[in-house]
């Protein structure tokens, strides 16, 4: 009994304070993805990539944006988003306190404007990603890309055309009547 | 006895259960009153039983969720928590509703893990109604495919009100709009994808990013300071991938 005792007040309190505070994870912990709304540039490979349709994109046409949607409520923390992502946008934290009261509050949204081709006014891609890729080819040693915007903006069917219809190859456009 | 025939929306769904009023301000008291342990009974709907494995995990000495006076017990009729985890299958809409039934009011449920909260990976699956709050009013939900048994924790202490919701919902702002920072562009495009992709296919798609983004942010800031690197990590299987990154580096600098 004594030597019991002694056992116990020699002892020291060797509980956490969890969940109180939060305790500390491993360095490649996959907890809450983070999704930094600037670095995105709405192209849903992360869509794609999502096993579970946590994430979802939907076109609004007629406020002309695409609204980015993730539900963390369905998210299964495998880290396919934050593969594929070029743009390094999305980054599993190693934030794991995510239980909530209400169920919206596990809604994420992001809306990016979509970019109208210059020859037929329809939206083709996102106007953010367009941008993207600009920047990417100036960085790699294109000089006045801002000159050339109007052909980036222009969707394929309507480069197509473009590309057959000038110079001097019209008859090219009678003969492949039916195709395009 | 529960009406398991209840109404049913445009969707041929069944409504949830709604829980009335008085209940509502006899649940809020309920834990301000509460001179003793809660007392949890769980529901198994259909889950995967990873669920199970994590909340066995939460009551082990390691994390012993009994020391906040959380009790696991075998029969909802002692039951204050009730704790549903998976999809919700057809099977077992009935069982979770007799369990439900059986729970004295007033009573906290408490939706467990993404199949829990929306059906998970699961959700669209023909025979499953997707998540707890389709057949019943759930007042916590916790995320997770597993939840940690921390994160568990901290759900039990949310839902007894020991402490604050800490995420909030987050709209659409102004800096969805911002131009993006392009990564490494002092390091030509196809020779960033060739290292990212290397990294990846030797060290796994997590790791392999962490290691391309700092040997190329070592490259650009001088020879030395990749040596420095990997000498400071001491890791034979990191200085193999860098290795490995670097003869791709050098390759493309003879060419």
């Amino acid at each position: 009994m004594f030597t019991f005792l002694k056992t116990a007040l020699r002892g020291r309190v060797v509980t956490d304070s969890d969940p109180v505070h939060p305790l500390p994870v491993s360095s490649h912990f996959r907890g809450k993805p983070e999704h930094h709304s600037r670095q995105c540039i709405g192209c849903a490979a992360c869509v794609q990539a999502c096993p579970s349709n946590a994430l979802s994109v939907e076109t609004d046409l007629s406020a002309g944006l695409l609204v980015w949607t993730f539900n963390l409520g369905r998210c299964i923390f495998c880290a396919r988003c934050e593969e594929v992502c070029p743009t390094a946008a999305i980054r599993l934290s190693p934030d794991y306190e995510l239980a909530v009261w209400d169920k919206s509050a596990l809604q994420q949204q992001a809306h990016f404007p979509l970019c109208y081709c210059r020859g037929c006014g329809q939206p083709f891609a996102v106007q953010k990603e367009v941008d993207y890729v600009m920047a990417l080819i100036e960085k790699n040693g294109e000089d006045d890309i801002e000159s050339r915007r109007e052909t980036f903006e222009t969707c394929l069917t309507c480069r197509r055309q473009n590309s057959l219809l000038s110079g001097g190859h019209l008859w090219a456009e009678r003969s492949l009547k039916g195709i395009f | 006895m529960h009406n398991f025939i209840t109404d049913r929306d445009a969707g041929r769904i069944p409504e949830p259960e709604e829980s009335e009023a008085c209940l509502q301000k006899l649940k809020s008291s309920l834990l301000r009153k509460l001179k003793r342990s809660a007392f949890v009974y769980r529901v198994d709907c259909g889950g995967c039983n990873g669920c199970e494995i994590e909340i066995f995990a939460a009551l082990t000495p390691v994390f012993d969720a009994e020391r906040l006076g959380i009790k696991i017990v075998p029969s909802p009729r002692h039951a204050d928590i009730l704790l549903f985890t998976g999809p919700v299958t057809r099977a077992m809409r009935a069982p979770a509703l007799r369990a439900w039934d059986a729970a004295p009011d007033p009573k906290i449920s408490i939706s467990f893990g993404a199949c829990g909260n929306s059906g998970g990976i699961f959700h669209d699956l023909y025979c499953v109604w997707g998540g707890t709050d389709k057949i019943l009013p759930v007042d916590v939900y916790i995320p997770g495919c597993p939840p940690t048994p921390a994160a568990t924790l901290y759900g039990f202490a949310l839902a007894l009100g020991l402490l604050e919701q800490k995420i909030q919902a987050r709209p659409a702002s102004q800096e969805d709009v911002l131009p993006p920072h392009v990564h490494h562009p002092l390091i030509a495009q196809s020779l960033r994808i060739r290292i990212e992709r290397m990294a990846r296919r030797l060290a796994g798609y997590r790791y392999g990013r962490e290691i391309s983004d700092a040997f190329m942010q070592k490259l650009l800031t001088g020879s030395g300071s990749v040596q420095q690197w990997l000498r400071e990590e001491d890791d034979p299987r990191l200085t193999e991938i860098v290795g490995h990154l670097y003869g791709l580096v050098q390759g493309e600098r003879e060419r």
